[in-house]
């Protein structure tokens, strides 16, 4: 077991310097941190109304970065080792397969980690920077000021920001399953993409169907059924959204679904090393 | 669509009540579906700021009823939609020049404050467990329907759900007198003082409570007291 670990964590280490030494996610980090450190221009709206505006923005901008990162990476994992004949160089070592697999997965998650790391605490700098500026406009009143640091420093935008995490290691997940069976990355991407907004979509059309008060046959349920099994619900992930609002959001309801994505990465894992384990390279 | 899918979906049937996807633009609609809800919402705000600058009232309509569509769980805008019909229309409609006729301008006027008040009320359900649009819908019943006694079971139902602002209280009361009902406002208010004990937190004015107290009773005394002459 620990020469296993050991050798996956050999994978994602090359796998996490490999990405770091592309421009292209360093590119993608200075947008992000241009796009949030810019999103500081709607002054004429009441305070609550910028930090709603700025965590939205902060939050898009997080998880829009960690999609293309995700995807961009992912697509060049498997795909592009096998074009340039390095996997038989890896894998003819004493390297499973399904090593490699979970190898390429950690590197990808570590760098995603280490670009969230950032941007998160670009995004807490802008919000203290935002907090300074109205604290500033609304004077001394202490109701005002009690309530503008109440937005700015509420701890549950770290479980908002944990909500993000966990989705977009679901989605470097998917990528990293297609990646098993793909021989190019556009097949990759369009995939992910693909399963991502279908996994937005699935619960709001299930939900329409249903309140519709239709009768399917068993063909269409089966068809549903499987579509809900296999397809992560990403509706799950919009208590983002509620904690945004300034609901109240249970740790209980962030945990149930932080451990539905450790379970869905799992499987999804599990799955592609069982694909790649029978694939002729 | 027909008029009742219209109604079912979006909650009113006017001429702005079109598709959803129709309303919001290929690239909202997508931003929506791809999990930037609360993006495609903020971005409909901004266009109805824009709109409420040019006055246009059914594009403020629209956009803040497709931001409530988008996310129904954020309270500021069901607030901020109220506040543009109910009171921003409404008073728009009330001083439009191109219509002389007063009755006319009335009419519309006071069909922007049912809009706004039916859109706080499906507000009041979508976010049950504030306070601010229950006291939004009290402030909407005593400004601009002038309907005291409902505005106080607004603001009680605010109060209920213990996120209200102090001062709120004493609203409860002063509707009630607002409402011809000196003698409720006093048991109210008498009720009230007896609530905050002997040692009252300053932040619930026991003082603007007596004060109130001692009005009503020289009220309710004085008026008894014409009647026995």
């Amino acid at each position: 077991m620990r020469e296993s670990w050991r050798r996956i964590r050999a994978v994602a280490a090359n796998t996490f310097l490999e990405a770091v030494r592309q421009k292209v996610f360093a590119v993608l980090l200075l947008f992000a941190v241009v796009l949030l450190g810019g999103a500081n221009y709607f002054a004429e709206f009441s305070f609550q109304e910028q930090f709603k505006f700025l965590k939205d923005l902060g939050y898009a901008t997080i998880s829009l970065t960690g999609l293309l990162v995700g995807l961009l990476g992912a697509a060049q994992l498997i795909p592009a080792e096998i074009e340039r004949r390095t996997i038989l160089t890896a894998l003819c070592r004493p390297l499973r397969r399904w090593e490699f697999v979970a190898g390429k997965y950690l590197g990808l998650v570590s760098l995603l980690g280490v670009m969230l790391a950032i941007m998160g605490t670009v995004f807490w700098f802008v919000l203290r920077w935002k907090e300074a500026q109205l604290i500033g406009v609304e004077g001394g009143e202490a109701a005002a000021v009690q309530a503008i640091q109440a937005e700015a420093r509420d701890p549950r935008l770290w479980q908002a920001f944990a909500l993000i995490a966990a989705k977009l290691f679901v989605v470097c997940g998917l990528a990293v399953f297609f990646s098993t069976l793909a021989t190019s990355t556009t097949f990759v991407v369009a995939m992910t993409l693909m399963v991502y907004l279908i996994g937005h979509l699935q619960s709001v059309a299930r939900e329409q169907w249903l309140e519709s008060g239709e009768k399917a046959n068993w063909l269409l349920q089966a068809f549903l059924a499987g579509v809900a099994l296999t397809v992560p619900d990403f509706t799950l992930y919009a208590l983002i959204d509620e904690i945004v609002a300034g609901n109240v959001v249970r740790w209980r309801s962030t945990l149930e679904v932080l451990a539905y994505s450790a379970a869905y990465v799992g499987v999804l894992l599990a799955a592609a090393a069982w694909l790649f384990e029978a694939r002729d390279l | 669509m027909t008029r009742e899918q219209r109604l079912a979906t979006v909650g009113f049937s006017g001429p702005t009540a079109v598709a959803v996807r129709e309303k919001l633009g290929q690239g909202l609609a997508l931003a929506a579906l791809g999990g930037f809800r609360g993006l495609a919402a903020n971005v409909l705000m901004l266009q109805a700021h824009g709109a409420w600058e040019r006055q246009q009232w059914i594009r403020v309509r629209s956009n803040l009823e497709l931001a409530t569509l988008l996310q129904p769980r954020v309270a500021l805008f069901w607030d901020l939609a109220s506040w543009h019909l109910a009171w921003n229309a409404a008073v728009a409609a009330e001083q439009y020049g191109g219509e002389e006729n007063e009755t006319r301008r009335r009419i519309e006027a006071r069909r922007w404050v049912e809009a706004g008040r039916e859109l706080l009320e499906r507000g009041t359900r979508a976010v049950p467990e504030k306070a601010v649009l229950f006291q939004r819908l009290g402030d909407l019943y005593w400004q601009r329907l002038g309907d005291y006694r409902a505005a106080a079971d607004c603001y009680r139902e605010a109060l209920a759900k213990g996120d209200a602002p102090a001062y709120l209280e004493r609203f409860v009361g002063y509707a009630l007198e607002r409402a011809g009902d000196p003698a409720g406002a006093l048991e109210y208010f008498r009720e009230l003082r007896r609530s905050m004990g002997s040692s009252p937190d300053p932040a619930r004015r026991p003082d603007l409570v007596d004060r109130e107290i001692e009005k009503l009773e020289r009220q309710t005394t004085g008026s008894s007291g014409d009647r026995r002459r």
